[in-house]
């Protein structure tokens, strides 16, 4: 005879909420995201930080004194990575730069993209 | 209490202006059984096509119905009224019929339709109006006034009114927003949408509503989820939008382009059966959107379907 395969509500949930839990401890993006989604604030540590630190919003709603507290700790490659998956800087703009051209560069591009986009009026 | 104006609005094109349209019509009609008047007021007639059908649109026009006929008042200075223009029924889900034919109606879509027609008649207004020194913002006001006094007629007989504006600034257009309660965005994640909705928000705060952000509902549409349509949403509504309300993400989907292509003009499907794999974002646009509405007016609405 087949096992009973029907769930309380309760283990259905704990199930749900455990294949949540543990794609967010393994996924920085993922739990970056559904902390948003609901809402809440939190800080990400070392290496998950370059993969969810947001150069436009760090840009747009913080100092630049703490923009450059997020960034400067980076190494020059993930400087670069930054730039690129933000559409800031192409190949060829980061020939050669040094990691603190590189924050330089990703501050002021954020910056100006950022004036481009956001409303004047409001 | 008269029905709300809401009109589905931004200057940049291809946003999903239409579809949000629509799918916010039947949405409100199907789960809150609302009386949905949708006035299209784009010559590229999308939503009437997506309601009527292309033989609808044409048969409608013919019957002397739509926004044409509206425009058409105006000029020969008839007395405004837009009520015997309205197509009544542009229901397209079969529960919205069978509980109209049983005489429990519950939830209906009527539309003031437009017609590709229309584009030529704007022409002919404004050439009209420019030849005798008036100014293109002179004539959007008097059209305002024609539309306020037509649609005070409807006002009484729909809970809301939908406004499918044409992605441009014409004084056809102009009118319509001047007379708009809430403002729908649909945009899309990308950096052309961006900042195609920052001109369109801008304008409207600097010349029809400074208090924009407040009446303002932001709807992504044709979300693709790649990460850079999740960053680009992210920075809409974190950085650029952060003082707006905003709608659940419409996916880009076929079941979304099935849906707006109705079979004929007396061919109807149920919810389940006309959105598909979209049923659910439908129903959470409708619901949002209805929080966001029930803030703004105080009215409220049983909710009637799940």
């Amino acid at each position: 005879m087949a096992e009973d395969s029907r769930l309380d509500p309760a283990a259905y949930l704990d199930r749900l909420f455990d294949v949540i839990r543990e794609e967010a401890r393994q996924n920085p993006k993922f739990a970056d995201r559904l902390v948003k989604a609901m809402g809440g604030q939190v800080v990400f540590e070392d290496e998950a930080k370059s993969a969810v630190a947001n150069p436009y919003l760090l840009a747009g709603n913080s100092t630049k004194a703490h923009f450059y507290s997020v960034f400067a700790p980076m190494k020059t490659n993930e400087l670069k990575k930054i730039l690129r998956d933000h559409n800031l800087a192409t190949p060829l703009d980061l020939r050669g730069k040094s990691a603190s051209q590189l924050l330089d560069m990703l501050y002021e591009r954020a910056r100006l993209k950022i004036t481009e986009r956001k409303s004047s009026y409001f | 209490m008269g029905a709300v104006i809401a009109s589905i609005a931004n200057l940049k094109g291809g946003v999903g202006k239409s579809t949000t349209t629509v799918m916010l019509a039947d949405g409100l009609a199907y789960f809150y059984g609302m009386n949905v008047c949708t006035i299209d007021l784009d010559a590229q007639a999308n939503s009437s096509q997506m309601l009527l059908t292309e033989i609808g649109v044409q048969a409608a026009y013919e019957q002397g119905k739509g926004a044409s006929h509206l425009l058409k008042q105006f000029m020969n200075r008839e007395p405004a009224n837009a009520a015997p223009l309205i197509m009544p029924n542009a229901v397209t889900l079969e529960e919205l019929r069978l509980s109209e034919q049983q005489d429990q109606r519950q939830g209906w879509v009527s539309i003031l339709p437009s017609h590709p027609h229309m584009r030529l008649q704007e022409l002919d207004l404004e050439e009209e109006w420019y030849s005798k020194a008036g100014t293109p913002t002179q004539l959007a006001s008097a059209l305002q006034a024609h539309f306020s006094e037509a649609f005070d007629h409807l006002r009484p007989l729909y809970d809301i009114i939908l406004i499918d504006c044409p992605p441009h600034l014409s004084p056809l257009a102009r009118a319509g927003l001047a007379l708009t309660d809430i403002y729908i965005t649909p945009t899309i994640a990308d950096a052309v949408c961006t900042w195609g909705t920052k001109q369109f928000s801008d304008w409207i705060g600097a010349n029809i509503a400074a208090d924009l952000p407040d009446r303002n509902f932001v709807v992504i549409t044709r979300f693709r989820n790649t990460r850079y349509a999740r960053q680009v949403a992210s920075e809409l509504k974190e950085l650029y939008l952060n003082d707006r309300v905003f709608g659940p993400n419409i996916p880009e989907s076929v079941h979304v382009l099935n849906a707006m292509d109705r079979a004929a003009p007396d061919s109807y499907n149920t919810f389940r059966g006309k959105y598909g794999g979209v049923k659910g974002d439908v129903r959470r646009l409708a619901e949002r959107f209805y929080e966001f509405l029930a803030k703004q007016t105080g009215q409220k609405w049983q909710k009637i379907r799940d």
